[in-house]
């Protein structure tokens, strides 16, 4: 048995890279990731967005992939990188029962790591493309 | 007055399970499967299910990472129930490296945020090193 999971990237007219990831995003996926991302920057890719929608679980590899994507978009000079992960999706999200809250997992380690931070931080692909244009 | 004959049945031992995985980053999902699966029979809720789940595949993660398999390249997976606290631990035959250049969650680096998941998700994090024998333990009490 290995974790599910899938990725996807397309190119939009405007150049900016459109990269989908979901299921489970562990150890085991994360090369995948990485091979991706860094493979757009190395291309001369500027304005990136990781769409994590469909993820249900993000590990701290996962996540030492996207901190060392902007770093490499730094060293290049700049870029923008856009992660969406909706808020309260059935799917992915947990209910607090102490607080009656619910909170997508996967931006809840987004904020615990700081990389809210970091990343433009969106609610949905279309809210991180205009990121990426405003950012043109 | 003589006392009276114990008739109790002995005190049985805590519930415990245990499994043996290759340690690859394919069986993974079968080291957070057994979280659940041990989650469940405790009655842990989903959410502490999830934090416990979250941790323990850090912890597995560095060992399958950073630690050493045994004779058959396996790591050992443990999950015990005590009152009202499941604890999980991962074994290997190593020695600890907790690769974490800054200790932090929000460290700069790459690498180095799992020991910090680890305690941002479970009660208690336990980790007992010895040269050739590792052992990582993450807890949660049901609440």
């Amino acid at each position: 048995m290995s974790a599910f999971y899938f990725i996807s990237d397309e190119t939009t007219s405007e150049d900016v890279v459109v990269l989908a990831m979901g299921g489970e995003i562990d150890f085991a996926a994360s090369p995948q990731l990485r091979d991706r991302l860094f493979g757009h920057i190395k291309s001369g890719r500027r304005r990136l967005v990781l769409d994590l929608s469909d993820a249900t679980f993000i590990d701290s590899t996962a996540i030492g992939v996207v901190v060392g994507a902007l770093t490499r978009l730094r060293e290049a000079g700049g870029g923008t990188l856009a992660v969406v992960c909706p808020d309260g999706d059935e799917h992915v999200a947990v209910r607090y029962p102490e607080t009656n809250t619910v909170g997508n997992r996967v931006r809840q380690v987004f904020v615990i790591t700081g990389l809210d931070a970091g990343v433009r931080l969106c609610r949905s692909r279309e809210e991180a493309l205009l990121e990426c244009a405003v950012a043109a | 007055m003589s006392p009276r004959p114990c008739t109790a049945p002995a005190l049985a031992e805590p519930p415990i399970a245990d499994l043996h995985l290759p340690a690859h980053s394919s069986y993974l999902a079968f080291a957070r499967l057994f979280v659940r699966r041990a989650a469940s029979a405790c009655g842990l809720d989903e959410g502490r299910s999830h934090e416990l789940e979250y941790a323990f595949n850090e912890a597995v993660t560095n060992a399958i990472r950073h630690g050493r398999p045994d004779a058959r390249g396996q790591i050992r997976l443990s999950a015990l129930w005590q009152g009202d606290r499941l604890t999980l631990a991962v074994h290997d035959s190593g020695t600890f490296v907790a690769s974490l250049p800054g200790g932090a969650a929000r460290d700069p680096a790459e690498g180095g945020r799992g020991l910090a998941l680890m305690a941002t998700f479970a009660d208690e994090v336990e980790v007992s090193n010895e040269p050739g024998a590792t052992t990582v333990r993450v807890s949660k009490l049901r609440r």
